[in-house]
């Protein structure tokens, strides 16, 4: 019997928000998914969708910032009720703080998590170093670009030591040479350390640039309706057949549906 | 403009205005009520430190209008880090505020004069009312405001109520104070110096009122330039350390 609990697993949940004389809306419709492990180290995983489709929304409810109406998250096998930095979440604005440096935003999360003042010197700049910030210890978000501050994002969650990233949409006011940079450091990062990042994404290449599993949303209201396994995808050979046809697979499940995506 | 070439151009025409003031009143127009010779003006201000114990006033009004500010932001600091936003008062504070935004300032003054007469701490008292109303009343609008993803980072990263309260939303909100303390000093020192003026006891406020009684134009005049220049120097240094403090701001 495979009695491997999945990473993340998400049952019925659904979300409505109040309109105008009572109504209801629908945002999310009997979402049910789940990321398994992958072994010792971390996976990709993106969530794709047209813009408006409540990535957001799901991303929050994951977090547990947003209550859901209905349906339930598992975190490794356990219910996940209330944030304790297991699920973090990095929002779509850059949300490293200003008022604090480099190594004042890690060791934010660092002293979340209780550490002494000894290991969190030394926790500190192995974040740093991790995410390729080291020699700006001492330096402000707001003194380098939008990359810059995403760093910072990231290594202050990967602080509080999580299980799941949620990266919302980050990349996409980034120039092309930033987003390589950063695929390249998410991919050197799931190897490293044991976490699951999550990508919510309106970006068809990003999405397969960067994930092991991508799940496909539709809008109105939005519904996760497929999973694709890109493991096999080979990403130094963008052009090739087999990456073509898998393109084309996802174009076409979301044609179905009468929704187009970014295709930039 | 540029800002540089606006002050040399404002201190250009202070030249001039002071150049063309010594001319025409110190060698052409005879003695008037409208402008005092500049010899005269030089002179009381020996009348000022002597009669008008100028240094003792001067001490009183900065010390009532700085120190209330320092209290009612420490003051406020404290509280809203250590109760995690303490919403009552600054919802409290707010109303307050919004009442007096329809009364003019100088009437609670007046009635503080009646409350607690012949007092040297009415002043105090005063100005640390406005400023305490004002501060936290601002810490309410713009804990309001402050960016939602820095509250729901943080909230995922596992932060509780007061540590959010205490780094994420106060220091968020540090540069927009600062900038309104930047504006409050200005309002604080026109009520203190009208209170004062009304009190009639201690203050630069009372120096008005006694030359004002002494049809003393010189005075008048030279206490006037005094004033314009501590309130300069106020408006400095708090620049001074807006911008060494918040320089990662970007309002």
């Amino acid at each position: 019997m495979n009695d491997v609990k999945p990473v993340l697993e998400v049952k019925n949940l659904t979300k409505y928000f109040h309109g105008l004389a009572g109504s209801k809306i629908c945002v999310l419709d009997d979402i049910n998914f789940k990321i398994n492990p992958s072994g010792d180290h971390g996976s990709v995983n993106s969530i794709l969708s047209p813009t408006g489709a409540g990535k957001t929304v799901l991303l929050k409810i994951l977090s547990a910032i947003e209550k859901s109406t209905s349906g339930e998250i598992f975190l490794d096998g356990e219910n996940y009720l209330q944030p304790n930095g297991k699920i973090v979440f990095i929002p779509e604005n850059p949300s490293s703080y200003p008022w604090m440096s480099v190594k004042e935003n890690v060791e934010f999360g660092l002293k979340l998590k209780r550490h002494n003042p000894v290991d969190l010197k030394k926790k500190s700049e192995e974040i740093i170093s991790l995410v390729g910030l080291d020699g700006y210890e001492n330096h402000h978000p707001h003194e380098k670009s939008s990359g810059f501050r995403f760093r910072i994002a990231l290594a202050r969650s990967l602080a509080v030591e999580p299980r799941i990233i949620l990266i919302d949409n980050s990349f996409k006011a980034l120039n092309k040479e930033t987003k390589k940079e950063l695929y390249q450091l998410i991919n050197n990062l799931k190897n490293q350390v044991n976490v699951v990042f999550v990508f919510a994404t309106s970006n068809i290449n990003e999405a397969i640039l960067l994930s092991d599993n991508i799940f496909l949303m539709k809008k109105n209201p939005g519904k996760i309706f497929h999973q694709v396994d890109i493991r096999e995808f080979d990403r130094n050979n963008l052009a090739s057949e087999k990456n073509s046809v898998l393109k084309l697979e996802i174009e076409n499940a979301f044609n179905h549906h009468e929704e187009s995506l970014d295709l930039s | 403009m540029n800002k540089k070439k606006y002050l040399k151009n404002s201190q250009k025409a202070l030249a001039w205005i002071l150049f063309i003031w010594i001319i025409l009143f110190e060698f052409i127009l005879p003695s008037n009520n409208f402008l005092p010779k500049p010899s005269i003006v030089l002179l009381s201000f020996g009348a000022l430190v002597n009669e008008y114990h100028l240094f003792r006033n001067i001490s009183i009004t900065i010390s009532e209008i700085y120190l209330s500010l320092a209290a009612s932001y420490f003051l406020a600091k404290i509280f809203y880090r250590y109760t995690g936003g303490f919403d009552l008062f600054l919802s409290a504070s707010e109303s307050i505020y919004r009442f007096f935004k329809f009364l003019p300032i100088i009437i609670p003054g007046i009635f503080l004069i009646l409350w607690i007469p012949n007092s040297n701490y009415t002043g105090f008292i005063f100005a640390f009312i406005i400023s305490t109303v004002a501060v936290s009343s601002k810490i309410n609008e713009e804990s309001l405001k402050v960016k939602r993803e820095y509250i729901d980072s943080a909230i995922s990263l596992g932060a509780g109520k007061n540590i959010i309260a205490k780094d994420i939303i106060w220091n968020s909100i540090q540069p927009h104070l600062f900038s309104y303390i930047f504006e409050l000093h200005y309002f604080i020192w026109l009520s203190l110096l009208l209170f004062e003026f009304i009190n009639g006891g201690f203050g630069i406020g009372a120096i008005y009122k006694f030359a004002l009684q002494y049809k003393d134009i010189s005075s008048l005049f030279s206490i006037s330039v005094i004033t314009g220049l501590i309130i300069y120097l106020g408006f400095i240094v708090i620049k001074y350390l807006r911008n060494k403090f918040f320089h990662w701001s970007n309002i």
